[in-house]
């Protein structure tokens, strides 16, 4: 008989919860298709480095799992109340408690089921398209190929048995402590509008507002970033994100009271005191509601972040097919053409040097002057720290000395790339610079003092063009001088640079890898009489970039993009994965609230009709319900998202080099948002007029 | 046609063909100006089905309802609205008033709705709320003040916008005896005072015999009709209370 209920209890429900199966049904289905990625073969086999797309897959399924969690446990418990006079008189009736808790469990669980078996359906599809979507982005071709592995699925419903169980745990608590009196009035409590103190809560709002503003000011033009000031922001942050509710609630209140002009036009009157109590016994709901939104925000927009870094930055990294970097000057690299050429048909090689004359003026200029390096190479009375600047280090931005190249090696390389040939006079020089690095020093020529043999030579401009310069064309940048000129210095190092006539076979740079290893195993031979460690050291930078580095000797660029795209795919998957799950958990929540009021309290628009509203005006007025409801957290998270990403997109674009304004990232991500949003929100609208419809 | 509310050969059926109900059956009566008209009849016989086509808020089978010129079961659902908005006003047994609002804030609220001006609205309400007593309780909501208030709340939400009709569906079913006297003396002050013009379903003698007049309904169509005439409240009630003992009708002799 308790099945036979369960079973039709689960029925109705599921149509009234039905926003809530289809999220639930939306979460198991992103879960499986991310899952996947961890399991799949095929990905497992492109990602051959690193478990990294594994361990921030599962770092974001752990995450998920919390949120998800919540939203069963928020729901089993309004389910809970909404039903509570329906329990209150199966005990009347003589059932024992445990018999309800079970009866109860077993609906929750049957549901829950439902939507997991949906979801596996729906998973499949997602899986398709995410597997599509990485496979685009890694340049390899997709065929459909339906992976429905034993892992992936035990994981998935694993995890969201594991939802389920942390949710229920807490619930069964709830179901014990209730008695026949409590769950027969329950029903009534939230009609209970208690108003006291609004004139002190209401100055919450105005203290809210000026802390977003002072947070955003201290965000952007702030300079001291102690410990201490971050963890009071944020801190204080996930306090006004809580208190806002509660201020603007008071904020309403006092207004209606004071019976500002408002009221009296319209049905703002209505409108006013209906969202003033929402949101006053919803505050700690719509707080919550707003830190996923913000949180949902901030990981699409620093996906996109990456999306745009991956589009318009990877390919500029590396313009030549293959370039290979060797500290040993004396280097004809006839192992590597060797090895190339039993691979691929070369178009052209290229062999040249790096040139240095024993100065650093240009290293030490960058070094004090890019603020990515702070004060680390600044004395305290600001003048260059050239101890520190020169003195040993793992990892150097810079080469030992500037690095210079002769005009006849810069036009071939010039030709080499397609761009036009540059003409230089016997005593001007030109400077080579990522456009990144230009665009943060502007021209500081003047600054600079770079000697000829017969003196100072006359700066000619900047040329920022894409041009291998992290460690293989200079690190961030290289002077070019005139033939004459550059004979008279010594080379630094050897650089070779090829064009293929061949499509770039995949293991290349494994091959050349491991050529070279050997390579310099036979040059540290004690006989040789180079100190090789000191070579390496002097000759190897990597500039200042910051977002992705990669300082290798042999760069094949189509090998390095796969790897490098799937690198960035680690951060884009799981952070897209997060804010989409934290948005529909977000919107569930606002969706089941409205559309359970509508039932609940249709009585509210039978009195509207009753004193003469039109269905229309009726219709209209909902609209404006909804949307005031809706739209509240979701500008509120917008507000403090925009602020976040715009300085986080900022700062990304500072050390990337992207020239996509910060907004962009955000306006994109709000784009997203205001898509799954107006799917919510729809339902929502037409269920809830349903609702209040059937009441007539 | 000379009445103030015309209602001819109204009918209305619920159900197929098959099993067809007969809500009300052909029932034609006149409302004066000013009057106060009772309607009574045991359960089933019609009479909130008959208030709700008056109400329009529910459609004739068939029959016209006219208000005047206006005859109601012509208009248009939109048309319909505004009719109901400018011209009548109600009072149910469960109050209907809205719980988000004060009692101040739903009497306002029913003004804003016909557009009218902040000074009109805060003069008028409070002249109405002072007139039924309830202007103490104003910042109070709905569930601090007990169902007599509520109630006369819910008349002076009826009444704030001058209706031509005040229709009121049993509305001291759950109040208790002192409140539901001073409801209906209310109603009758209005009804002098104001020429409010009332039309109240009720099953209960004492509220009916403080009426004008009485229809009474059973089966869906009108089987007698009381006239108050010069007669005392006392007197009225009696009258009332035998017509129900001859029926067989509810009666509460208070």
């Amino acid at each position: 008989m308790l099945a036979k209920l369960a079973l039709r209890n689960v029925r109705r429900s599921a149509k009234d919860y039905l926003v809530y199966f289809f999220t639930m049904t939306v979460v198991v289905a992103l879960m499986f298709a991310f899952n996947s990625l961890i399991f799949s073969e095929e990905v497992r086999d492109m990602f051959q480095e690193t478990g990294v797309m594994e361990v921030m897959l599962g770092l974001a399924t752990f995450f998920i799992v919390l949120i998800v969690a919540w939203l069963i446990n928020y729901m089993i418990r309004f389910i809970l109340e909404k039903r509570s006079r329906e329990f209150g008189i199966y005990l009347l009736l003589g059932m024992e408690k445990r018999q309800i808790a079970r009866l109860y469990m077993r609906e929750s669980v049957l549901l829950g089921a439902g939507a997991f078996l949906a979801g596996l359906v729906f998973g499949v599809l997602v899986q398709q398209i995410l597997m599509s979507i990485l496979y685009s982005m890694v340049l390899s071709d997709f065929r459909i190929n339906i992976e429905f592995s034993r892992g992936c699925l035990i994981m998935t419903a694993s995890c969201y048995a594991g939802c389920y169980l942390l949710a229920l745990l807490r619930c069964k608590r709830r179901l014990k402590k209730m008695n026949i009196h409590g769950l027969m009035n329950a029903e009534r409590q939230n009609e209970e509008i208690k108003e006291s103190h609004e004139g002190l809560k209401r100055w919450l709002l105005p203290l809210s507002v000026l802390f977003l503003a002072l947070f955003g000011a201290w965000l952007f033009y702030g300079k001291e970033w102690g410990t201490h000031t971050i963890i009071l922001f944020l801190v204080g942050l996930v306090l006004v994100i809580y208190l806002f509710y509660m201020g603007l609630s008071a904020w309403i209140i006092s207004y209606v009271r004071h019976e500002g002009n408002a009221i009296y036009a319209g049905q703002n009157l209505f409108l006013l005191r209906q969202f003033a109590s929402k949101i006053r016994t919803m505050r700690f709901t719509m707080g919550t509601l707003t830190a996923l939104f913000v949180l949902a925000f901030l990981g699409c927009s620093v996906a996109m972040m990456f999306n745009f870094y991956e589009n318009q930055m990877l390919a500029d990294k590396m313009p030549f097919d293959i370039h290979i970097h060797s500290s040993y000057v004396e280097d004809d690299f006839a192992t590597e053409l060797s090895v190339i050429e039993n691979n691929v048909p070369i178009k052209e090689a290229y062999a040249y040097h790096i040139y240095e004359n024993g100065t650093d003026v240009v290293n030490v200029w960058l070094y004090t002057h890019l603020k990515v390096f702070g004060d680390a190479y600044r004395k305290a009375d600001g003048t260059p720290d050239l101890e520190a600047i020169r003195g040993e280090r793992d990892f150097a931005a810079y080469c030992r000395y500037d690095t210079y190249m002769g005009i006849s090696d810069y036009n071939h390389l010039r030709e080499l790339l397609g761009l036009d040939t540059v003409a230089l006079a016997d005593d001007e020089y030109i400077i080579h610079i990522k456009d990144r690095v230009f665009r943060e020093t502007g021209d500081f020529s003047d600054q600079l003092a770079i000697e000829g043999n017969g003196g100072a030579l006359r700066f000619a401009g900047f040329h920022t063009e894409p041009f291998s310069q992290d460690g293989h064309n200079g690190g961030d940048y290289v002077i070019v001088v005139s033939d004459d000129e550059i004979a008279k210095m010594r080379p630094f190092y050897a650089q070779l640079a090829v064009e293929l006539a061949g499509e770039t076979p995949e293991n290349l740079r494994n091959l050349l890898d491991d050529a070279t290893r050997e390579l310099d195993f036979k040059t540290s031979d004690p006989i040789s009489d180079i100190d090789i460690a000191a070579m390496l050291n002097e000759t190897e930078c990597v500039g200042s970039d910051s977002i992705l580095v990669w300082g290798a000797n042999n760069l094949v660029r189509d090998n390095i993009l796969v790897e490098m795209k799937c690198m960035l795919s680690t951060i884009i998957f799981p952070l897209t994965y997060i804010g989409l799950v934290f948005l529909c958990v977000a919107l569930t929540v606002l969706s089941v609230q409205q559309l359970s009021d509508s039932a609940k309290y249709k009585f509210r628009y039978k009195v509207l009709r009753q004193i003469g509203m039109g269905a229309k005006e009726i219709a209209g007025l909902v609209l404006k319900q909804l949307l005031l409801f809706y739209l509240c957290p979701a500008l509120f998270a917008a507000v403090i998202g925009g602020i976040i990403a715009g300085y986080v997109g900022g700062k990304f674009n500072f050390y990337a080099g992207v020239r996509t304004p910060a907004a962009v990232y955000f306006g994109i991500s709000l784009v997203l948002f205001l898509g799954v949003y107006s799917v919510y929100f729809v339902v929502t609208y037409v269920g809830f007029l349903r609702n209040i419809e059937s009441g007539r | 046609m000379n009445g103030y509310i015309n209602v001819c050969d109204v009918e209305k059926y619920y159900g197929s063909e098959a099993g067809m109900t007969k809500a009300v059956d052909r029932v034609s009566f006149q409302v004066a100006e000013g009057e106060f008209v009772g309607v009574m009849g045991a359960s089933g016989s019609g009479k909130t089905t008959l208030l709700n086509m008056l109400a329009t808020i529910d459609n004739v089978t068939a029959g016209h309802i006219y208000y005047q010129e206006t005859d109601i079961t012509e208009l248009k659902p939109d048309r319909l609205a505004k009719f109901r908005k400018e011209n009548l006003g109600f009072v149910f047994q469960d109050y209907n008033l809205l719980d988000t609002l004060t009692i101040g804030e739903n009497i306002v609220l029913a003004m804003t709705l016909q557009k009218k001006g902040k000074k009109e609205i805060k003069k008028e309400s409070e002249e109405m709320m002072r007139l039924l007593g309830i202007w103490e309780i104003r910042n109070q909501f709905p569930y601090q003040v007990s169902g007599g208030q509520k109630q006369r709340c819910a008349c002076a939400r009826a009444l704030i916008n001058h209706p031509k009709l005040l229709l009121a569906d049993e509305p001291t079913g759950a109040l208790d005896s002192r409140a539901a006297e001073t409801l209906l003396e209310t109603f009758q002050r209005l009804n002098e005072t104001r020429k409010a013009t009332i039309f109240m379903v009720t099953h209960d003698a004492f509220s009916a015999s403080y009426c004008s007049r009485i229809l009474f309904l059973k089966d869906g169509k009108i089987f007698h009709e009381l006239v108050r005439g010069q007669k005392g409240r006392r007197e009225f009630l009696n009258s009332i209370l035998d017509v129900l003992s001859v029926t067989g009708g509810e009666g509460d002799a208070r």
